[in-house]
């Protein structure tokens, strides 16, 4: 699982049959830095998450599989809106 | 999933039986620079994907990467590990 930011929303009329109906959104992965990671990912949200939000993802498919069937391609998901992040020893923090 | 623009598609002669007649693209993955800029520009390291949606040369797709790229032709065991899921129509970037 990792934290990102909410940077925008995508839309795919072309999908897989099994992603119909699933919210899209561009996320920016965050660095313990704070830094964002070069390149963008598109992750599924059923918790409505707003844009410019951190959010946590998981990487893992189980949950997709469990909403979306066993041929689902779907990986990336939000679990959870992030309120607050705390790393005292960081230089800079992830600001939530 | 990560984002990729479809540069061309790859035609095997021989292969493993679970690739007949399957389609692979070569993407070039997006970074958010040259996807805040519009610029049609990919910048990542190029890879090979299934698609099954009919991707054309130029489109934008997303694209899963790892165990779930094979997920789709459950529950035959398929050496995927990159699959086109989304077509692109358009994104709204919020910053």
């Amino acid at each position: 699982m990792f934290l990102a930011r909410i940077s925008g929303t995508v839309v795919a009329a072309t999908k897989h049959p099994t992603l119909e109906g699933c919210r899209f959104l561009l996320a920016e992965r965050i660095e313990s830095d704070g830094s964002t990671a070069p390149e963008p990912i598109v992750i599924i949200d059923w918790l409505g998450a707003a844009s410019g939000s951190t959010v946590l993802v998981s990487t893992d498919g189980d949950i997709a599989r469990t909403r979306l069937g066993n041929t689902t391609p779907a990986r990336m998901v939000v679990v959870g809106i992030v309120d607050a992040v705390q790393m005292p020893e960081s230089a800079h923090g992830v600001k939530a | 999933m990560r984002l990729g623009i479809v540069r061309g598609h790859v035609v095997l002669n021989s292969a493993v039986a679970a690739f007949r007649s399957k389609t692979l693209v070569v993407l070039e993955p997006v970074t958010m620079e040259n996807l805040s800029a519009a610029n049609g520009l990919g910048g990542g390291k190029a890879l090979v994907a299934i698609d099954e949606l009919g991707a054309a040369k130029g489109q934008m797709v997303a694209f899963t990467e790892g165990r779930e790229a094979a997920n789709p032709f459950w529950p035959d065991a398929v050496p995927v590990d990159a699959y086109c899921s989304l077509i692109i129509d358009s994104i709204n970037i919020h910053s």
